[in-house]
């Protein structure tokens, strides 16, 4: 009840008395603008989308060729907010009898569509007071494979991380939805994962401000979800804090398949149903940082993680290493062919081992460099050696293995302690 | 009534006049505590302040009958012209060209049922429902329909609630014997108001989860 007459929770009036003013009106000029962002993100060695084409004027408009639009990309107005006016494409449509785009959400968008939603972009319908704008071609982010069963068709997941004193304070990933059209913000009708902040586990997640346990529509749990590179995201919210010396900053940041994490907008007032996603305030995180001195970003993210963290410790060496099972799908890469197996991860043996018929079937017996004495279960034997190439959990794995008559046995491959390093087995997990 | 007002009634100034005038003040200090104590958004401050006062010309129940009218007639041409391909300003002029045409319909409805009120409506109210409208569907293209709904919905209620304020006859007794009271009190309730960092009533429930 004492919460209830004293909440805990950072409301509207005091985001914006305490955090959002005073403003700085250079800063504000910067930020408003995506392209004026972008540039001084840029500068700072901060890793960015590319802008492919910008549409200034009506001349602009009549002298660009629409021909030379990629296959898949993002509108984007270049003062608009809350997600307002932006249009997400993912693939050309090829059935369609006009040139026309897929539309993050399924729908088809044609090339008069977008002529139109340029337009009324350069005539300021989604700038704040009417302003003319200015159109914005950006290039969309490539789904990373951990976000793929999570995110809805063309969509981009991004991570929102508030920070302030140049510290990350709360962090969410957001998941577009059909509702969002492929848009991240939540008031579109994206979903929303609180992110411990030592580990880059998702907690608990929320959808139209409600708590849900499931994808909707799917079994997918939206708990336990790790964001991959969690240290360096943290590091790079903050590195854009301070590149553009702002106080109190909300930072999305994408993940791209390739580029890795890059930052996709800045937000000087940030929503803050960031709270509820993560069922903890960001009052009392705010109020602990005040007076804090920080002198470096590497202290800025440890002070996130140490102070802002649910789990300690277990998260330091999560944090860095994968996790296997006592089986594994591994995909052997030999001249060019991939071939999947399912090995059993074995820490006993020092050196992964092969069967004699997978051997045989990768034509591995005339590349042999060496033999090896081997002492095993199965007595003492003289085994070759050859070079293999593999990749298990997304890495690639570059050994040697030795061929063993395993043939009547369950596992076509064990992969041994030495090609496991910078992994944890887990003897519970198995595929 | 205070001799400041007795004066400018003398001078031929319509108390009528006066009175809306020192409700001014008033109705949007109401509306600034709507937003930032209760949570009230509606499209910000002047659009209900001005259809308060459009009510107030017309009486309410006719006021909210052309609301309503021109509210729909523009939602109506909108998804009519929705695939045109058309930029906003001329797709606006458009629809709020349908929009004031709809105000013809209320007077033929007025003049053929006899209603006064739905014949004899000055240019001000029709001004502010075409007004009101251009907000409604500028939301609907921003913001997609269930919140342009939300923020005219809000609008209403906030512009119904003032003007049983602005009618309350009590209160213009007062306001005519001490105007100066209007001022004082609009200043420094929102000089409060624009401290005040607790949380809105609407968060209490939008935060429900945190609170427990």
């Amino acid at each position: 009840m004492a919460n209830f007459f004293f909440p805990n929770v950072l409301g509207i009036n005091e985001r914006t008395l305490r955090y959002v003013l005073p403003k700085n009106k250079k800063i504000s000029r910067i930020i408003d603008s995506k392209i004026l962002t972008k540039e001084a993100l840029e500068e700072a060695g901060l890793p960015v989308l590319d802008t492919y084409f910008t549409i200034k004027s009506l001349y602009e408009f009549r002298m660009f060729n629409w021909d030379n639009l990629p296959n898949s990309f993002v509108l984007k107005p270049d003062h608009g907010y809350g997600g307002g006016g932006i249009t997400v494409l993912y693939a050309k449509a090829k059935r369609s009898e006009e040139p026309a785009w897929i539309q993050a959400g399924g729908s088809i968008f044609t090339l008069d569509e977008l002529k139109s939603k340029v337009l009324n972009i350069l005539e300021g319908m989604y700038s704040l007071f009417f302003l003319p704008d200015i159109a914005l071609f950006e290039e969309r982010a490539k789904l990373a494979k951990v976000f793929k069963p999570y995110s809805f068709k063309g969509g981009i997941p991004d991570i929102r991380i508030i920070v302030f004193n140049n510290v990350p304070v709360m962090a969410m990933l957001r998941l577009p939805t059909k509702e969002s059209q492929g848009k991240a913000n939540l008031h579109q009708g994206a979903l929303g994962c609180g992110i411990d902040m030592a580990t880059g586990l998702t907690t608990n997640a929320i959808f139209h401000n409600q708590i849900i346990d499931y994808l909707p529509g799917t079994r997918f749990l939206l708990r336990g979800i790790k964001i991959p590179e969690w240290t360096k995201i943290l590091e790079i919210s903050a590195r854009a804090a301070d590149a553009l010396g702002i106080k109190f900053l909300g930072v999305d940041i994408a993940i791209d398949r390739e580029k890795g994490p890059v930052i996709v907008e800045l937000n000087n007032r940030p929503g803050l149903s960031i709270q509820i996603a993560n069922l903890a305030s960001l009052k009392e995180r705010l109020e602990r940082l005040k007076g804090l001195k920080v002198t470096s970003i590497k202290k800025a993210v440890r002070l996130a993680q140490d102070l802002f963290g649910e789990t300690e410790k277990v998260g330091e060496i999560f944090e860095e290493k994968k996790i296997i099972g006592v089986n594994e799908k591994v995909k052997i890469i030999e001249d060019g062919r991939e071939i999947e197996v399912v090995a059993k991860v074995d820490t006993g043996a020092f050196r992964t081992s092969i069967s004699t018929d997978l051997a045989e079937k990768l034509q591995l017996f005339n590349k042999v460099i060496g033999t090896k004495h081997v002492r095993s279960a199965l007595g003492e034997s003289e085994r070759s050696i050859v070079p293999l190439k593999f990749i298990l959990h997304q890495e690639e794995i570059d050994t040697e293995v030795s061929i063993a008559p395993r043939s009547n046995l369950k596992y076509q491959m064990i992969i041994g302690r030495r090609d496991i390093k910078g992994f944890l087995v887990d003897p519970e997990k198995v595929i | 009534m205070s001799t400041l007002i007795s004066q400018l009634i003398n001078f031929g100034v319509p108390v009528e006049t006066l009175v809306l005038l020192l409700m001014v003040p008033i109705t949007l200090t109401f509306i600034a505590f709507c937003r930032q104590v209760i949570g009230v958004r509606g499209f910000g401050i002047f659009p209900p302040l001005i259809l308060t006062f459009a009510f107030v010309e017309t009486k309410l129940k006719y006021g909210i009958v052309i609301f309503f009218v021109t509210i729909i007639t523009g939602t109506v041409v909108r998804f009519l012209l929705r695939k045109l391909r058309i930029t906003y300003l001329p797709r606006m002029a458009i629809i709020l060209t349908f929009v004031s045409l709809s105000v013809f319909l209320v007077f033929f409805v007025g003049s053929y049922f006899n209603i006064g009120g739905l014949r004899v409506i000055s240019i001000f109210p029709i001004l502010v429902m075409i007004l009101l409208c251009e907000r409604f569907i500028s939301a609907q293209m921003e913001r997609g329909p269930r919140m342009a709904i939300i923020l005219t919905v809000e609008t209403l209620i906030l512009a119904i609630i003032s003007y049983f304020i602005i009618e309350w006859s009590w209160l213009q007794n007062i306001l005519l014997s001490w105007p100066i009271l209007s001022f004082v009190f609009a200043i420094i309730i929102n000089f409060a108001l624009g401290r005040w960092t607790g949380l809105r009533f609407s968060e209490y429930f939008r935060f429900k989860e945190l609170l427990r």
